[in-house]
């Protein structure tokens, strides 16, 4: 047991490509409590969207333990590990990833549907958010029909609709230009403010700049904290 | 409880995942529309099959009543032979006579000769009529064949060769119309002769046209005035009392017949019995062949659909590969993916067999109209259509949707 939200003990990560063993995480010890805001930085290769995904439980270590909430996640099995996702993490994506023949309310009701929660509940706290991150008047668009950092905001309405402990955003501004950019960032970081944990991937400095702990990494393992 | 629980969820998801995937079927309306056609044209092909099939069978019905079931019918010459060597003329008038008078359980018999392409003249007008049977009294009757108007043969028109007919509902038709026919002169290839009864219509067909276009004389007036013979009958019909013990009675008008034709034991009849059984049996073996045949092929135009089903799926498989990651990452369990996939591909075919039984009735009944086809529709091609398209639907949904609840979401978002 950790006190920690999260706690990372010697992950490792390794793919084999044909007979070559490739190490893309070499050994990873991190620990975020609860209510930080943490950005992973580093360049191409260095194994931050590994890790992200390790982190995300889309993927699993080779080695190593992970304790999620107090939670030992590595004898999980599939099903377990949707459900402890759908519970436990938000995600906000490069890419928004909003289902095009949704509307933004329903995209944003998604994840509440792999949940247990009544529609109505579900409903009315998805209405709820869409109010807080600032489309309360778009909620009956597609995709198709919004901006970009509009898309993203439905993104992350849809990452906050379960009450995740964490928000795991993997380069959230990586499509927008700067404006747009910095507005969510500045929501990202009012999220953070409000209590929750969120853990940015970036490759960029400069969005890093809003988090309050820099994580490097560089060849798989962690340079800096 | 938490088995309630569980089920309840269960439920809610099922639920949850049906309005998604009618939400995605909406928005692929292209892929939708193939495969709702694939499955329509197979269900179409079942339904008029189905229908067809039933149809033949209630038409079968239909011949069985006509001959009735306490009929026998009996042909010069054994059909088993026939190949070998056909000798039409067996049955004598004797032997009409003779199962009269000592057949038990007989109360009519009744002898046919026939003539074929006559020309019939009524006043200025004249039909061709295919058939003119010679009989004795008895022959409506003996056919189950009412009287519309007038009498039947006499034992006086018979035994005195009167010049008087019956006429089928065809022929009256084609020279009286509306008006009746009774007391009328016509002229059968010249031979005058006195309509005394017309014969209701029956609307059947039968070799070589309807049943309704002949007309009937006392047989004796056809042999003497045709000059045919006249001590052998083409054909002749018993009819007995109690028809439970039909078999009892085929078998005895055999050994009468027999008897009189005099054939050693292990000849061969000369003769060929015919009830209302052998006829069942006849059509219950043709039947199968049809039901077979026509079997094959909705079961290929099913599959095909199926088989259009699958490809379509694997292809929106591939397509949604980053919605599927997604909502796995969003935490739906391989299950609902699997489940949405199935709701999918099972909603689309039982969409395509509600089209593909509307499509099969348009074309049955077309196909009936033009009297190509006997059809019968029942709620039984209801039930098969759904039942077949819904395992369409799971078997040809299956493998697609299994490859879809297996993509691991790292690799699906990352897209193709």
């Amino acid at each position: 047991m950790s006190s920690a939200l999260i706690d990372l003990k010697g992950i490792t990560k390794s793919y084999r490509q044909g007979d070559l063993p490739i190490d893309v995480l070499k050994g990873i010890d991190l620990q975020i409590a609860a209510g930080e805001f943490v950005a992973l930085l580093g360049p191409s290769g260095s194994g931050k969207s590994t890790l992200m995904h390790i982190l995300g439980l889309l993927d699993r270590p080779t080695t190593g333990a992970y304790f999620l909430d107090g939670v030992d996640v590595a004898g999980l099995d599939d099903d377990h590990l949707s459900a402890l996702r759908n519970r436990k993490i938000g995600f906000v994506f490069q890419t928004f990833y909003l289902i095009p023949y949704l509307t933004a309310l329903e995209n944003v009701i998604l994840p509440g549907l792999y949940g247990q929660e009544r529609s109505a509940t579900i409903r009315r706290r998805a209405k709820e958010i869409l109010q807080q991150v600032g489309l309360g008047d778009r909620m009956d668009f597609r995709s198709s029909q919004l901006s970009g950092g509009q898309q993203q905001r439905v993104a992350i309405a849809r990452a906050l609709l379960n009450d995740p402990a964490v928000l795991l955003a993997d380069e959230p501004t990586g499509q927008l230009d700067s404006a747009t950019s910095k507005e969510i960032m500045e929501l990202i970081s009012q999220i953070n403010r409000q209590g929750r944990t969120v853990i940015l991937v970036t490759h960029d400095v400069a969005t890093a700049a809003c988090a309050q702990r820099r994580i490097e990494l560089n060849d798989g393992l962690v340079c800096t904290d | 409880m938490t088995v309630w629980f569980a089920l309840i969820e269960k439920l809610r998801l099922t639920f949850r995942v049906t309005l998604m995937a009618f939400l995605a079927l909406r928005s692929y309306r292209l892929r939708s529309a193939f495969v709702i056609a694939a499955i329509a044209l197979g269900i179409a092909s079942l339904t008029i099959i189905i229908a067809s099939i039933d149809g033949a069978e209630r038409k079968a019905d239909e011949i069985i009543e006509m001959f009735g079931p306490d009929a026998a019918f009996v042909l010069g010459g054994d059909i088993s032979s026939r190949a070998v060597g056909w000798r039409g003329l067996t049955l004598t008038y004797n032997d009409v006579q003779r199962i009269r008078a000592e057949l038990p359980g007989a109360y009519l018999s009744v002898p046919m000769r026939s003539k074929s392409n006559i020309t019939l003249r009524y006043g200025e007008q004249s039909v061709e009529v295919p058939v003119l049977v010679g009989s004795t009294e008895g022959y409506a009757d003996a056919w189950n064949w009412p009287l519309a108007e007038g009498r039947d043969f006499s034992a006086e028109d018979v035994d005195g060769g009167a010049k008087v007919v019956l006429l089928a509902n065809g022929p009256k038709e084609a020279l009286f119309g509306e008006r009746s026919a009774l007391g009328a002169t016509v002229y059968v290839n010249d031979l005058p002769a006195r309509v005394i009864g017309e014969l209701r219509y029956r609307g059947m067909a039968s070799m070589g046209g309807s049943i309704d276009d002949r007309l009937i004389m006392p047989i004796t007036t056809l042999t003497q005035r045709f000059n045919m013979d006249r001590k052998y009958v083409r054909a002749l019909r018993v009819k007995f009392s109690d028809p439970e013990n039909m078999p009892f009675h085929r078998e005895n008008l055999r050994s009468l017949l027999r008897n009189m034709h005099r054939l050693e034991e292990g000849e061969n009849d000369d003769f060929t019995v015919l009830t209302a059984d052998e006829i069942l049996k006849f059509i219950t073996m043709f039947k199968g062949g049809l039901v077979a045949f026509l079997g094959v092929t909705a079961a290929v135009a099913i599959l095909v659909g199926g088989f259009v089903l699958a490809n379509l799926f694997y292809l929106s498989v591939t397509e949604r590969r980053v919605e599927i990651g997604l909502k796995k990452a969003l935490g739906a369990k391989n299950q609902a993916i699997l489940l949405q996939f199935l709701v999918e591909a099972v909603v689309l075919t039982l969409i395509g067999a509600l089209f593909g039984m509307l499509l099969g009735m348009g074309m049955g009944q077309l196909l009936a109209r033009l009297g190509i086809l006997e059809i019968l529709f029942s709620w039984k091609i209801f039930f098969l259509s759904l039942t077949a398209s819904g395992a369409i639907g799971v078997i040809f949904g299956l493998k697609p949707a299994r490859e879809a609840a297996a993509l691991v979401p790292v690799e699906a978002l990352k897209g193709v």
